[in-house]
C-alpha cells in the first residue's frame, strides 16, 4: 500500500527536477529557437558616443552567452540575436524603432536605449505593447513614477548620483561647508541636483550657489565667474561629459578653487582625461560601478574578468566605464529572469524581473515596486595621476581620496 | 483625362484606401497580400506621417502661399501638446477638451506674435519666428507646472486607430483647408500679397489682416497635431515638443512637395518621412544611411527643384528634357 | 561691480566666438542669397584639422588656423562649384535644402573618420589669464576674440580694396549686371563660398580651444550664425561683429540674471532678438529700405 501511494509523488519530484535544468536531469539540452533582443541605440547623432558605450556593453554580453550555447529554458538552449537599430540621437524616432523592433524584427524583450528622454518614450511603447523592456542608460525617477509594468532599470536612479560624494565630503575634518550645483536643464540633471540640495544641508554643507544652464551649453565660462564669487568649497556639476570638461576647463582659466570638484557624468569617460591630461587630476565623479568594486557575482563573469573580457573585445587599452558596464548588466537582469521564469512568456519573464535578486559583477540586481534598482549603492571615484580609483564608499575603496584639491596655481 | 485629375483620382483612391484598410481584420489583410496594413507598426508610422502632412501643410499656408517662411511654427505644435497636457493630467479633464482648446491656444498666441512679427520681411521674418519657437520651448522647460525639465506624462490610451483616425482626420482638415482657401477670395489676396505686398495693398488687400489670418490658421492646425501626438505619445518635454528639427523638417518636406499648392506639402511629407523611417535604424551601418539621405536631398533640389508634384504632375514629362531644363533654370 | 565687469568681459569673449562663425556665414548669405544650413558642419571639420595637428604634430591651435582656412577654402569652392552653383538661381528654400543634405554628408563623414568621441585640445597655457585685480581674462578666449576681429578686418579690406572683393560686391548688389560687365559668375560665388567656408574653418579652430568637439557640435553654431547676422543686420561686416558681440553679451549677462536661478539665459537671448527685430526691422545697423 505504501509503496502505491508514494509512486506518483516520486514520479512528479523526477518531472520537477528535469524542469529545473540540465545539471540536475543529467541530459544534454537541445537547441532551441533564437531569441530576439531589440534595442534602439543612438549610433549617430549627438549622442552617438554614449550610444556607442550601450552596445558595447550588450555585445560584450551576447558573445558570452551565445559561447555558451544560449540561454536555457526548461532544459532547451536558445541562442541570442541582439537587433540594433539606430535612433540618431532623436527620442521621437526611438519610440517608432522600438516598435519597429517588437513588430518586424519579432524581438522577445526590449533594452533600453541612452538617455531618459529616449527612454521615457521608449517606455511607454513597451508598456503599450506589453513587452518587458530592461533599461540601463535613464535614470531620471519621474520614469518610474508612473506606473508602468513592464519597464526595470538595472541602475541607481538619478538622486543617487552626487549623494555619496556629499557623505565622503563629511568625512574629513575640517569638513567642507559650502556647495555650488550647476545643472544641465534636462530631466536626468534635474533630479541629480535636486536631490543634493535637499541632501546637503542634513550633512551641515550649506548649497551657497545654485543655477541651471541649457543643457548643451557651449560656454558656461559665465556661470564659473558667479560661482567663484561665493567661493563654494565643493563644486558639482549635474550635466553630461561636453559640459563637465567645459566646466573643468573653466574653472582652471578663471581661477575658481575649491577643495572639491565632483561631477556626475564625464569624468567616468576615458575622453575626459585624454581631453583635459593633468587638469583631469583631483575631479570626483558619482559613478554606477568602477572596475575597483569588490561585488561577489554568483553568475557571469567577476568583475576582473569583465574589465579583460572588454580589454580583448574592443582591443582597447582603457577600462570599460560605468556605461558599459551597466548596460551589460540590464543583459544579466533579462538572462536571470529568463532562467526563473522557466518561460519566453513575456508576462511570465515581466513577473521573474519584478521578483527578481541576484549579485553580479555590477553590484546588486533588484527592483523596487517602481521597477529601478534601489539596491545597488553608487560609488565616489577620482582621478589621480591620470588613473580612476575608486575612494567611497571604504568597503569597495581601492585608493584614499586625494583632500583637498590644491588651487590651480600651486599645481 | 489630364493629369491633374489624375493626380486628385490617385489621392482619392489612396485616402479611401487609408480610411478602409485599418477596419480589415488582420486575415483579411494578409489574405490579401498586404500583412502590414493592421499592425501596431504601420500605424505608428501612418500616424507620424500623417502628423507631418498636417505640419507640412500647415507650413504651406503661411509659407507658401503667403510667402512668410516661419521657422517658429513649432511653437504652434508644442503649444498644442502641452495644452493637451495640462488640459489631460493638471486639470484632470477628457483628451476632447484638449482637441478643441490646443488650436485655440496655438491661435491666440499666433495673433499675440504675429501682428509685430508679420511686419518684417523675407530673412527678418524667418529668423524672428525661430527666437519665438526657441525662446517659448526654454520658457516652458522652466514651468514647474508644466513639468518642467521633467515632462509631462500622459495616461496611455492604448488604441492605435483611435490616434491613426484622429491624426488622419488633422491632415484632411489640413488639406481641405488649404484647398477652400485656394478658392476663395481670401486666397488670391494671400497670393497677391506672396507676389508683391504692396501691389496688394494698393488693390484694397488689408494686408495685415490676411496675413495674420493666415498665420492663425496654420497655428491651430499645427496646434491640433501637437495635441494628438502628446497623448498618442504619453510623454512630451522639450526635446520632443518643441524640436527645432521639426520645423526644419516641415519646410524641407513641403519645399520637396513644391509650396503653394494643395497637395505639394503631402506628397513632400509622405515621401521625405517614408525615406527617412525606411532608413533609419539599420544597426552599424546607419551612418551610410544618413549619407544616403543627404545625397538624395542634394539629388533631389537639383533634379527636381519645382518639387515632386510637379515632377509628376503639371506641365512636365519625366524624361531627360525635363532635368536639362530646370538644370538649365536654376543654374549658373 | 568688478563681478559685472567680469560678466560683461565674458560676454564679449564668446561673443567673438560668435563674430567669428557668422562672418563667414553672412558673406554666404548675403551675397549668394545662401542660408548655408551646412556651415556648423564647416566650422567642425576646421575643429578637427586643428585637433589633428595639436595631437599628432603639437602645432599650437593659434598657429594651425591658416591650415583651417586653407583646407576649409578648398572645399567650399569645390562645393559650391561643383554642386551648389546647379541651384544657385532657384528660390531662397531649394539652397536651404540643398544644404540640408550636405550637413547630412559631412556629419556622417566626421563620424566615420573621428567616431563620436568627445575631442579637446588643450595647449599648456589653456588655464592662464591675465589677472587685473578680481577680474580674469583668460589669455585663450582672448586670443579667439584677437582672431575673430582679425578676421573681420580681413574680411573688409578684402570686400573693399581688392579687385575680387570689389567684383564679389557687384555679384551681390546685381549678377545680371556684373556678368554684363565680364564677371565670371560661376567662379564668383565659388570664391564668395570659399571665402565663407575658410572664415568657418578658423572659427572651428578657436571654438576647439575652449568646446570638446563631436560630429555634431557644429549644429548649434549654424543656428547662433542665423541669429547673429540677423540681430547685426545683413551684408555689412561691422554689422556682423556688432550682431556677434551683443549676442555674446546677452546670453552671458542673460545667465547671471538676478533672481533668475532656472536656466532663462536662452529663452532671454532670443526675446531680446525678436524684441530688437520688432524695434528695428532690419537689425542693429542694418540698412533700412
Amino acid at each position: 500500500m505504501r509503496g502505491r501511494t508514494f509512486a506518483p509523488v516520486l514520479a512528479g519530484l523526477a518531472v520537477l527536477l528535469a524542469a529545473c535544468g540540465s545539471s540536475t536531469s543529467g541530459n544534454s539540452p537541445t537547441t532551441g529557437s533564437t531569441l530576439v533582443f531589440g534595442a534602439a541605440v543612438s549610433l549617430t547623432g549627438a549622442q552617438s558616443k554614449e550610444g556607442g558605450l550601450t552596445k558595447q556593453g550588450y555585445d560584450l554580453w551576447l558573445d558570452w552567452i551565445n559561447a555558451r550555447g544560449g540561454i536555457v529554458v526548461n532544459n532547451v538552449k536558445h541562442p541570442v540575436a541582439i537587433k540594433y537599430e539606430d535612433d540618431q540621437s532623436n527620442a521621437n524616432l526611438s519610440a517608432t524603432l522600438v516598435q519597429k523592433l517588437i513588430t518586424d524584427e519579432k524581438a522577445n524583450f526590449i533594452l533600453g536605449p541612452y538617455g531618459s528622454a529616449a527612454t521615457a518614450s521608449d517606455a511607454i511603447v513597451a508598456e503599450r505593447n506589453s513587452i518587458p523592456m530592461v533599461e540601463a542608460n535613464g535614470a531620471a525617477q519621474s520614469i518610474f513614477s508612473k506606473g508602468y509594468k513592464f519597464t526595470f532599470g538595472v541602475l541607481s536612479p538619478a538622486n543617487k548620483y552626487l549623494t555619496g560624494v556629499i557623505d565622503m565630503a563629511a568625512t574629513p575634518n575640517p569638513k567642507p561647508t559650502t556647495s555650488a550645483m550647476l545643472t544641465a536643464n534636462d530631466n536626468f540633471s534635474v533630479e541629480v541636483a535636486k536631490a543634493v540640495e535637499d541632501y546637503a544641508p542634513s550633512k551641515g554643507m550649506q548649497v551657497v550657489f545654485t543655477k541651471q544652464y541649457p543643457a548643451a551649453a557651449p560656454d558656461v565660462s559665465g556661470l564659473i565667474s558667479q560661482a567663484k564669487q561665493k567661493n563654494p568649497d565643493i563644486v558639482m556639476n549635474s550635466g553630461h561629459l561636453a559640459e563637465s570638461i567645459a566646466i573643468n576647463k573653466a574653472a582652471k582659466q578663471l581661477g575658481l578653487d575649491a577643495k572639491i570638484f565632483a561631477y556626475s557624468v564625464g569624468p567616468s569617460t576615458p575622453d575626459f582625461i585624454s581631453a583635459l591630461g593633468a587638469d583631469a587630476n583631483y575631479v570626483y565623479d558619482g559613478s554606477q560601478w568602477t572596475p575597483q568594486v569588490k561585488y561577489k557575482p554568483t553568475f557571469y563573469l567577476s568583475v576582473a574578468e569583465y574589465v579583460k573580457a572588454y580589454k580583448a573585445k574592443f582591443s582597447s587599452s582603457d577600462d570599460p566605464d560605468y556605461h558599459v558596464a551597466e548596460s551589460t548588466a540590464a543583459c544579466l537582469a533579462f538572462q536571470k529572469a529568463i532562467e526563473n521564469a522557466g518561460s519566453l512568456d513575456p508576462s511570465k519573464v515581466r513577473d521573474a524581473l519584478a521578483s527578481l535578486d541576484v549579485m553580479t559583477f555590477f553590484g546588486q540586481i533588484k527592483f523596487d515596486s517602481r521597477g529601478i534598482n534601489t539596491f545597488k549603492p553608487m560609488v565616489v571615484e577620482q582621478i589621480q595621476n591620470g588613473t580612476h580609483y575608486t575612494v567611497y564608499p571604504g568597503d569597495v575603496a581601492n585608493g584614499a581620496p586625494k583632500y583637498p584639491t590644491p588651487s590651480w596655481s600651486s599645481r | 483625362m489630364s493629369v491633374r485629375r489624375a493626380t486628385y483620382l490617385v489621392a482619392g483612391l489612396a485616402l479611401a484606401f487609408l480610411v478602409l484598410a485599418p477596419l480589415t481584420s488582420i486575415d483579411a489583410a494578409q489574405q490579401a497580400g498586404l500583412p502590414l496594413l493592421t499592425d501596431k507598426l504601420w500605424f505608428r508610422i501612418a500616424t507620424t506621417v500623417a502628423m507631418f502632412v498636417v505640419m507640412a501643410s500647415a507650413w504651406n499656408i503661411i509659407g507658401g502661399l503667403t510667402g512668410y517662411a516661419s521657422f517658429g511654427n513649432v511653437a504652434f505644435f508644442g503649444l498644442g501638446a502641452y495644452t493637451a497636457g495640462v488640459v489631460v493630467t493638471n486639470l484632470n479633464l477628457p483628451f476632447a477638451l484638449a482637441l478643441v482648446l490646443a488650436p485655440l491656444v496655438a491661435a491666440a498666441f499666433a495673433v499675440i506674435v504675429g501682428i509685430p512679427l508679420l511686419r518684417l520681411r523675407g530673412h527678418y521674418f524667418a529668423v524672428a519666428t525661430l527666437g519665438v519657437g526657441v525662446a517659448v520651448g526654454e520658457v516652458v522647460n522652466n514651468i514647474e507646472p508644466l513639468g518642467a525639465a521633467t515632462g509631462l506624462f500622459l495616461p496611455i490610451i492604448r488604441s492605435d486607430l483611435l490616434f491613426f483616425y484622429l491624426m488622419l482626420g488633422a491632415a484632411l482638415l489640413a488639406v481641405l483647408t488649404t484647398w477652400v482657401i485656394l478658392r476663395t477670395r481670401f486666397g488670391y489676396g494671400l497670393l497677391a500679397i506672396r507676389e508683391n505686398e504692396e501691389a496688394a495693398a494698393v488693390i484694397g488687400v488689408n494686408t495685415t489682416f490676411y496675413k495674420v489670418a493666415a498665420f492663425c490658421i496654420a497655428a491651430a492646425l499645427t496646434g491640433i497635431a501637437g495635441a494628438i501626438f502628446a497623448q498618442w505619445n504619453s510623454f512630451i518635454n522639450q526635446d520632443n515638443a518643441f524640436a527645432i528639427s521639426d520645423n526644419v523638417q516641415m519646410i524641407l518636406m513641403a519645399v520637396i512637395g513644391g509650396t503653394g499648392t494643395v497637395l505639394g506639402p503631402v506628397a513632400g511629407a509622405i515621401s521625405l518621412e517614408l525615406i527617412i523611417q525606411t532608413l533609419a535604424g539599420g544597426g552599424s551601418g546607419s551612418v551610410f544611411s544618413q549619407i544616403g539621405l543627404g545625397v538624395l536631398l542634394a539629388v533631389c533640389v537639383i533634379f527636381i527643384p519645382r518639387g515632386v508634384i510637379d515632377f509628376f504632375g503639371g506641365r512636365s514629362r519625366l524624361s531627360l528634357r525635363y532635368f536639362r531644363q530646370t538644370l538649365r533654370e536654376t543654374s549658373v | 561691480m568688478s563681478q559685472f565687469t567680469q560678466q560683461v568681459i565674458l560676454g564679449l569673449l564668446l561673443g567673438g566666438v560668435y563674430v567669428a562663425v557668422a562672418l563667414g556665414f553672412s558673406l554666404v548669405w548675403g551675397i549668394l542669397n545662401i542660408v548655408n544650413l551646412a556651415h556648423g558642419a564647416l566650422v567642425i571639420i576646421g575643429a578637427y584639422i586643428t585637433w589633428v595637428l595639436f595631437t599628432r604634430l603639437h602645432i599650437d591651435p593659434f598657429l594651425s588656423l591658416p591650415v583651417d582656412a586653407l583646407a576649409l577654402f578648398v572645399i567650399g569652392y569645390a562645393l559650391q562649384r561643383g554642386v551648389i552653383n546647379r541651384v544657385i538661381r532657384a528660390p531662397l528654400l531649394f539652397t536651404f535644402l540643398l544644404t540640408f543634405g550636405i550637413n547630412l554628408v559631412i556629419v556622417s563623414l566626421l563620424l566615420l573618420i573621428f567616431t563620436g568621441d568627445f575631442r579637446s585640445v588643450t595647449p599648456a597655457y589653456s588655464g592662464s589669464g591675465l589677472h587685473l585685480g578680481s577680474i580674469v581674462i583668460p589669455y585663450i578666449r582672448l586670443g579667439g576674440l584677437a582672431a575673430a576681429l582679425l578676421l573681420a578686418g580681413i574680411l573688409w579690406v578684402v570686400l573693399n580694396r581688392t579687385r575680387s572683393g570689389t567684383a564679389i560686391l557687384a555679384v551681390g548688389a546685381d549678377r545680371d549686371a556684373a556678368q554684363l560687365v565680364g564677371v565670371d559668375l560661376r567662379h564668383m560665388y565659388a570664391l564668395t563660398f570659399a571665402i565663407g567656408a575658410a572664415f568657418a574653418g578658423v572659427a572651428g579652430g578657436i571654438i576647439s580651444t575652449f568646446q570638446s568637439i563631436t560630429p555634431t557640435a557644429g549644429d548649434p553654431y549654424t543656428l547662433q550664425a542665423f541669429v547673429v547676422v540677423i540681430l547685426g543686420g545683413l551684408g555689412r561686416v561691422s554689422a556682423t561683429v556688432a550682431g556677434g558681440l551683443a549676442f555674446g553679451l546677452i546670453e552671458v549677462l542673460g545667465q547671471s540674471a538676478p533672481g533668475l536661478s532656472s536656466s532663462y539665459a536662452n529663452a532671454i537671448a532670443f526675446v531680446v532678438l525678436v524684441v530688437v527685430l520688432v524695434v528695428r526691422p532690419r537689425g542693429l545697423l542694418g540698412r533700412l529700405a
